[in-house]
């Protein structure tokens, strides 16, 4: 049939073009890393090369550990704190029975989608006198106010989705509410649990305002700040140094996502759609 | 305790657990976002600038802000680069939507790779996308010459047109690939009877599209947009990164003009933007909140 | 069950990563009171530092710890103030440049020397005084002087029938584009004349360049703004010519050109002439540099008979006031500024020292003889305007001029836009 030419056609560009999108950018920056110089297409001559990421990993002016390490604790620490703040919150909105059962969360919502530089400058004030400027925990505070939408409503979807059933039991049976939180549903929720941190992990992973203007060296500087300004260790152009950097800053939240599509994908698509 | 009738209006002692259950949260909300935001609008009320002393101004600082050549300029090409992203994000989420609805070989890898630009931190991104357009030897200017399609290399990021592009690609690029797991969420909700029924009546594959997917993908694609929106009025790495706000200052955003602000020691100037800019996201938020129909999940 | 493991064994991981995270929370709990100076520039600038810190603790057995920033002045500025405002005890030494230093210096962010036995009485005294006073007491020290030169090809000038290097911005113009059309044949990349347009610092510096070798400049003896003269209009419009016109100056000279891009250029070759400091003349002087041997330097061209004039800049070395090591970051700063470190640093790095006596030294002399002719310049250069409101005003600049230079914007306007923007701020900065 004529229209199955057609679709098969159209399966085969879209196929085509989702593959350049894709992986154009990301295959460029794995080319240039491995690239002994960087701008081999004016050159005509490309020899491969391992040199930018002995570079990148092993300058210690660079402190590129420093950045990975920090962006990781902080992340880690923000997610932990955010989703156990969530947890039962979304526990409380979805099971029980309160006035402003539904107006709460709205409105935490409405409050939460904020832009960072709407909170950057008081907070930077607040820090300075607190000497909370450029340490990690101080990081940690905006980030949980930053993900804290993602996290509310990705555990909302999931407990949501737990039949009642499950806490009538439990009730039955006299347990306390905490008791049913903790014993049956959060292992019941535990994928939903698990969404939400990846997400909210991620969130703060890519995180760039914040970390830029609270923090000043390599002591509590995220990751995407070290490769905003980074330019390079030595040689003339720097960016196979940078792509190597970048690649690295990259590859292991590449892995991440795609042996955990499952979660990251149920998260993003429960988190905003009915689902 | 009420076993039977616990679902059933509202149980006196439900509303204390609640109460526990959520305070640390709203405790959280109201500390680390509602006091600075309020902090801020006081801030905005003082002039604050490099070593002279923190004077009370009122609202004269909203006054400066709107005089500076910079504001307006700023906030038009905030809100015309979020319509553009949206708009093309939206398109080519729609796209490959549709493309990883339909059944393939190969479609588990592309529903894999298709996160790819997500899972890449926007900074690196954006390192990537000007090394792309890099005037000597990036790929743009390699392509676009070997194609023929112009003999002189070309200044990508020199002019506010070219920069302006620049940014949108490299924003669609990010951002498509949440666009697209939520159409697809959305495609996936169509029951397949309605595309047989159809198919008997022998509507074609545009007709199917027009008449079934689009109106019922709609509601998705509204929700999509607007929380894309609210994101992209937002928007700073990019801008830091590719553009550093040049040329001429043509591709500042809101928010990497209140930035401006507080690092040249001029925080009064700073937070008053700041004001702004919450203001317009949180519009926009309503908005979201609106169309998302967050009421009907709850209930 | 599958799933129980691997919840199981990711909880357990989950444990782990927690406790060696509290374990690094604790650690970075206080302020760790490390002596640490804070440093940005090109890589073989930040190499020498490394052994120089290196060097430090040999000597005195006091660790520094560096912390590194980009080229890119600005960003390096935004770091310090973020530093200095947040009242961070680090970094304890920084370098600034002299554009900033008087605004930081009006903040009260600078630890005063004297009190720490740092005398700057060998140092350039007109540098010491417009830039490293503040209410009468010193608080930096010119670590190196800076100013804009005149970089050229000796070899191309001679090959093409030149006998010396221009000492007109006509002379220079007609130069470059006689000997661009002819060595473009050979080399299709091949440009006149690159200089910093880019939107940043740097730009200011080239403009005042320009603007005064006019006749111009930017504010009068009464610190008054003076951008919108017919002077000025001259200057900028023949920039904007350099580019768009005449086409001497690559496109991208107002979107990417900083220094270490315009050193790029010149240094493959690429370019007749170049409008650089002098730190670019060892780095084109190293071995298997392209242009080895074949370089001249000299100072800039002026508008018709008037003289040319250089930008003064370089970067001062300070001590933070909220430092927790004041005391070792004062020996740190005798170390660098004494006259074995700021002959070693001309030496290696090229650059021109703020301790006087190190430009009759022999060994200086015998690397860079130019260097004597550039004390005289020194004594002369031209500082930007000292106002504490200088950085908002070179924004404005920077914004505008760069506009004209790519051809969207009117010269005249952007002069004058410039001038009235000026004059707004200066409003606000009246106590």
């Amino acid at each position: 049939m004529r229209e199955e030419h057609v679709k098969r056609l159209l399966v085969l560009a879209g196929s085509l073009l989702l593959l350049i999108f894709a992986l154009g950018p990301f295959g460029w920056m794995l080319i240039v890393s491995f690239a002994d110089r960087p701008d081999f297409l004016a050159t005509r001559e490309f020899s491969f090369s391992l040199q930018n990421y002995v570079d990148v990993l092993t300058s210690p002016s660079l402190h590129f550990t420093d950045y990975v390490w920090n962006s990781l604790s902080v992340s880690f620490g923000a997610s932990f704190l955010v989703n156990l703040f969530a947890l039962p919150a979304a526990y409380a909105i979805s099971r029980l029975r309160f006035p402003g059962r539904i107006l709460i969360p709205i409105v935490i919502l409405a409050v939460s989608m904020f832009p960072q530089i709407s909170i950057v400058g008081y907070l930077f004030d607040l820090f300075s006198r607190l000497n909370l400027v450029n340490s990690k925990i101080g990081l940690i505070f905006p980030y949980i106010a930053w993900t804290i939408p993602l996290a509310l409503w990705i555990n909302l979807s999931y407990m949501q989705q737990i039949p009642n059933d499950l806490d009538k039991a439990g009730l039955i049976d006299g347990a306390s509410r905490w008791k049913i939180l903790s014993k049956i549903i959060i292992p019941t929720a535990l994928p939903g649990v698990f969404s939400a941190f990846l997400l909210t992990f991620i969130a703060c992973f890519n995180e760039f305002l914040f970390a830029l203007m609270l923090s000043i060296d390599y002591t509590a500087q995220t990751l995407p700040v070290g490769i905003a300004l980074f330019e390079g260790l030595h040689g003339e152009i720097p960016w196979g140094n940078l792509m190597a950097a970048s690649a690295l800053a990259s590859v292991p939240l590449i892995v991440l996502t795609l042996i955990f599509q499952k979660y990251i994908v149920g998260g993003l698509m429960g988190g905003a759609v009915k689902g | 305790m009420n076993p039977e009738g616990w679902r059933e209006g509202y149980d006196e002692g439900e509303w204390k657990i609640a109460l526990v259950f959520i305070l640390p949260l709203a405790l959280t909300v109201f500390v680390f976002i509602c006091l600075p935001v309020m902090g801020t609008f006081w801030n905005s009320l003082f002039r604050d600038v490099s070593y002279l002393p923190k004077m009370w101004v009122g609202f004269q600082n909203y006054g400066k802000v709107f005089k500076d050549p910079n504001f307006f300029p700023a906030l038009f090409f905030t809100l015309a680069f979020s319509i553009v992203a949206v708009t093309l994000e939206t398109f080519f989420g729609l796209l490959f939507a549709l493309l990883l609805n339909e059944s393939f070989p190969g479609r588990t890898f592309l529903r894999a790779i298709i996160l790819i630009p997500w899972a890449i931190p926007t900074i690196v991104s954006a390192k990537v996308w000007k090394l792309v357009y890099e005037y000597s030897y990036g790929v743009m200017n390699v392509l676009v010459r070997g194609l023929g399609l112009s003999g002189e290399k070309i200044n990508w990021l020199g002019t506010s047109g070219g920069a302006f592009w620049a940014l949108i690609f490299a924003d669609v690029w990010k951002t498509t690939p949440f666009v697209v797991l939520l159409v697809l969420a959305g495609l996936q909700a169509i029951p397949e009877d309605l595309y047989k029924q159809a198919m008997i009546d022998g509507a074609g594959l545009w007709r199917r599209f027009y008449k079934i997917t689009l109106p019922l993908v709609l509601p998705v694609l509204l929700v999509s947009m607007i929380f894309r929106t609210i994101d992209s009025l937002r928007m700073f790495d990019l801008v830091y990164v590719l553009t550093g706000g040049g040329p001429g200052g043509s591709t500042q955003t809101l928010s990497f003009l209140g930035y401006r602000y507080f690092v040249n020691d001029r925080f009064g100037l700073g937070s008053t933007v700041s004001v702004i800019t919450f203001g317009i996201s949180f519009a926009v938020t309503l908005l979201y909140l609106k169309f998302g129909k967050f009421r009907e999940r709850l209930k | 069950m599958k799933t129980c493991n691997l919840y199981h064994g990711a909880f357990r991981v989950f444990c782990l990563f927690f406790f060696l995270e509290s374990l690094s929370f604790l650690n970075g709990c206080g302020p760790s009171e490390r002596l640490t100076f804070m440093v940005g520039g090109a890589p073989n600038e930040i190499s020498c530092w490394e052994k120089v810190l290196a060097d430090f603790a040999l000597e005195t057995g006091i660790k520094v710890d560096l912390i590194r920033q980009t080229t890119d002045s600005d960003q390096r500025k935004q770091g310090i103030l973020l530093a200095l405002r947040g009242k961070n005890a680090d970094p304890d030494v920084m370098l600034l440049d002299v554009g900033w230093i008087g605004q930081i210096a009006a903040s009260e962010w600078l630890e005063p020397l004297e009190s720490h036995g740092i005398d700057g009485s060998a140092f350039f005294p007109s540098v010491v005084r417009l830039a490293d006073t503040y209410k009468g007491r010193l608080i930096g020290l010119p670590l190196y002087v800076d100013g804009g030169l005149l970089y050229f090809r000796k070899d191309l000038l001679e090959k093409h029938g030149f006998p010396s290097s221009p000492t007109s911005w006509d002379n220079l113009k007609i130069c470059a584009k006689t000997i661009q059309d002819k060595e473009r044949a050979g080399n299709p990349n091949f440009w006149g004349f690159v200089w910093q347009g880019a939107q940043y610092e740097g730009l200011t510096c080239n403009a005042l360049e320009y603007f005064v070798s006019a006749g111009g400049g930017f504010i009068d003896e009464k610190g008054s703004p003076i951008f919108d003269s017919a002077a000025n209009l001259k200057a900028l419009t023949f920039m904007t010519s350099l580019i768009q016109t005449d086409k001497i100056s690559p496109p991208n000279t107002f979107t990417d050109m900083k220094e270490e891009e315009v050193r790029q250029v010149f240094h493959q070759g690429n370019a007749l002439f170049e409008r650089n400091w002098p730190y670019a003349w060892s780095l084109h002087q190293t071995a298997g540099s392209p242009v080895r041997g074949k370089v001249g330097l000299t100072c800039l061209p002026g508008f018709d008979n008037l003289e040319g004039a250089s930008t003064l800049g370089g970067w001062h070395i300070v001590i933070s006031r909220f430092s927790d090591r004041k005391k070792d970051a004062a020996a740190f700063v005798t170390f660098v500024t004494s006259s074995l470190l700021q002959k070693r640093f001309s030496l290696e790095l090229g650059w021109n020292p703020g301790r006087m006596s190190v430009y009759d030294d022999a060994d200086v002399l015998e690397k860079n003889p130019a260097l004597g002719a550039l004390k005289q310049a020194f004594l002369n250069a031209v500082p930007r305007p000292g106002l504490p409101c200088y950085s908002e005003m070179s924004l404005i600049l920077q914004k505008y001029i760069n506009g004209a230079l790519s051809g969207n914007l009117a010269p005249q306007i952007a002069l004058q836009t410039t001038q009235k923007e000026v004059e707004e701020v200066l409003k606000e900065y009246e106590p």
